[in-house]
C-alpha cells in the first residue's frame, strides 16, 4: 500500500486506541482505588526503510498512589502506600483491589460493592462499630468492651505492573507478576492501613480531558495525511488525459 | 533528462515529502521517536528528496513513574530484543519484571555494558544512572555520557510539532500540484507537436 497512506492509517488507528484509553479512564474516575492507564506508542519500522509509521503498545498501568479522603463508611479502608487489599469471590478466586469500600454482609464477612469477601476479618453480630489500626489490626466495638475480631493483610507483588487489569479496580494475578505476598505494615517507611478514608482514583479528570482534546486533534491531523496521499493518487490518475 | 523526466522528479519529490510528514505526524505521541526531515538534492535524474534523522529531542513530561526514565543531553538507552539484536533508543518507559531486569513496551531488555540492568525491587535510579536501594548504592548503573543526565519519572516526549508538519503536507501537495501542471503543459504541447505540425494540408 501507499507509503503516506498507510502511515497517516496507522497514525488514526493509534489515536483511537489512545482515545478509548483516556475515555476508559474518564468512567471510572470515581471509582474508589482506580488506577489510570496510559497508551504507549512506538514508531513501525520496515527493515531498511525510514519508518512507516507508528503503533500503539498497549495500555500500561499507572499504579501512583490516590488521593486519600476521610470517608463515612464504617467500614472503609485505604492503603497509604503500595500494595493491595485481597478479596475473594464466591468460588475462593482471589482478586486485588485498592478499592477499601466494604459493607458488612449478614455472615459478618466484609464484602466490597461485587460481593467480594475482604480476607482475614469477620465482625461478630452485635458489635456496633469497627476500628482499623495502621498495622491492619481490626477491632471491634461491643457491649462489653472492644474485641480483636481479624486484621487485613496487604499483598503486593515483585512486578505489579504486570498484574491483569480484570475491570474497575480489579487486578488478578499473573505468572509474570509473580505470587502475592503479605506485606508488613504499620513500620515507619512502609505501607499503612488508613481507616473511615477512601482512596480516590489517581486520573486527573482536567488531564484527562486535555488528553482527549489532544488525541482527537492528533486524529484528525492524520486523517488530512490520508486526504492529502488520495489527493496526490487521485492527480496521478489524472495525469492521462483521454 | 528531458522537460518531462524534470517535472516527473519534482512530483516524485513531493511524494517523498508527503510520507515522511505523515510518518511524523502518525507519530505525534510516540516518545523518545527520532523525527525524520525531508532534504532535497538536485541530481543529474532531477531532484530527489530523502528522509534524513534529525537530532532534534522532545521536550521532558514527568508521569511519576519511577522506571520511565528520560536521558537529559545526548545519549540513548541500548536495548536487546527477543532475537538478541541490540538497539538504540531514547524511548525510556520500562517496567521491572519479576527478574529484576527492566523490559520495554515492545519486551526488548534494558542494557548496561552489554549485560541487562538488574534493579532490586523497590530500588531508583538516581541522576548519574546509578540504581539505589534505599540510600544504599547498588554499584549497578547506566553508562551515561559526561554531560547528560537520567531523569527517574520523566519521559522525552515525541519532537513532531503537528502544526509544522500540517503545513509540510499542504506544501507537498501543492508542489506535486504544481509539477503535475507542469507535466500537464509539456504533455499538451507534445500532443499538439504530433497532431498539429505534422498535419499535411
Amino acid at each position: 500500500m501507499d507509503r503516506a497512506l498507510s502511515a497517516a492509517a496507522t497514525g488514526m488507528a493509534a489515536q483511537q486506541q489512545n482515545l478509548d484509553t483516556i475515555t476508559d479512564n474518564l468512567a471510572n474516575s470515581d471509582v474508589a482505588g482506580f488506577k489510570g492507564q496510559v497508551q504507549r506508542f512506538a514508531e513501525l519500522t520496515a527493515p531498511g526503510e525510514d519508518g512507516s509509521g507508528t503503533i500503539a503498545l498497549g495500555p500500561q498501568v499507572v499504579l501512583s498512589q490516590g488521593k486519600l479522603d476521610k470517608s463515612n463508611g464504617p467500614f472503609d479502608v485505604a492503603i497509604d502506600g503500595p500494595g493491595f487489599f485481597t478479596v475473594a469471590d464466591d468460588r475462593g478466586k482471589r482478586w486485588y483491589t485498592r478499592d477499601g469500600q466494604f459493607a458488612r454482609a449478614s455472615d459478618g464477612t466484609l464484602r466490597n460493592a461485587l460481593d467480594m469477601r475482604l480476607d482475614g476479618v469477620r465482625v461478630p453480630a452485635g458489635a456496633l462499630s469497627m476500628s482499623v489500626a495502621g498495622n491492619g489490626r481490626v477491632t471491634a466495638t461491643m457491649d462489653h468492651g472492644t474485641q480483636d475480631i481479624g486484621r487485613i493483610r496487604v499483598a503486593e507483588f515483585a512486578a505489579p505492573e504486570r498484574l491483569r487489569g480484570a475491570g474497575g479496580s480489579l487486578f488478578a494475578a499473573t505468572p509474570e507478576s509473580g505470587a502475592a505476598r503479605v506485606v508488613e505494615l504499620g513500620t515507619e517507611n512502609g505501607p499503612k492501613v488508613r481507616f473511615a478514608t477512601l482512596e480516590r482514583s489517581n486520573v486527573s479528570i482536567v488531564e484527562a480531558m486535555m488528553q482527549i482534546l489532544s488525541a482527537q486533534r492528533a486524529y484528525e491531523a492524520n486523517a488530512k495525511g490520508v486526504q492529502a496521499a488520495d489527493e496526490m493518487l487521485r492527480i496521478a490518475n489524472n495525469l492521462q488525459r483521454g | 533528462m528531458d522537460a518531462l523526466d524534470w517535472a516527473g522528479s519534482a512530483m516524485l519529490a513531493a511524494r517523498t515529502r508527503l510520507d515522511i510528514a505523515t510518518c511524523n505526524l502518525a507519530n505525534v505521541s510516540s516518545d523518545g521517536f527520532r523525527k525524520l526531515t525531508a532534504r532535497g538534492v538536485l541530481t543529474s535524474n532531477g531532484a530527489r528528496v530523502h528522509a534524513e534523522g534529525s537530532s532534534q529531542r522532545g521536550g521532558i513530561r514527568r508521569t511519576g513513574r519511577d522506571y520511565d526514565l528520560a536521558i537529559v543531553g545526548p545519549g540513548h538507552f541500548s536495548v536487546r530484543d527477543a532475537a538478541g539484536r541490540v538497539v538504540e533508543t531514547r524511548s525510556g518507559s520500562f517496567e521491572r519484571t519479576l527478574r529484576g531486569t527492566l523490559v520495554d513496551a515492545r519486551g526488548r531488555t534494558l542494557l548496561s555494558d552489554a549485560e541487562p540492568l538488574i534493579v532490586p525491587q523497590g530500588a531508583t535510579i538516581d541522576e548519574r544512572g546509578r540504581v539505589l536501594a534505599g540510600d544504599i548504592d547498588t554499584h549497578r548503573a547506566l553508562a551515561l555520557p559526561h554531560d547528560s543526565t537520567l531523569r527517574a519519572g520523566f519521559l522525552e516526549e515525541s519532537p513532531v510539532d503537528p502544526i509544522a508538519e500540517m503545513v509540510g503536507i499542504v506544501d507537498a501537495s501543492r508542489s506535486f500540484e504544481s509539477a503535475q501542471k507542469v507535466v500537464g503543459a509539456i504533455d499538451s504541447l507534445r500532443q499538439k507537436n504530433a497532431s498539429d505540425v505534422a498535419r499535411v494540408r
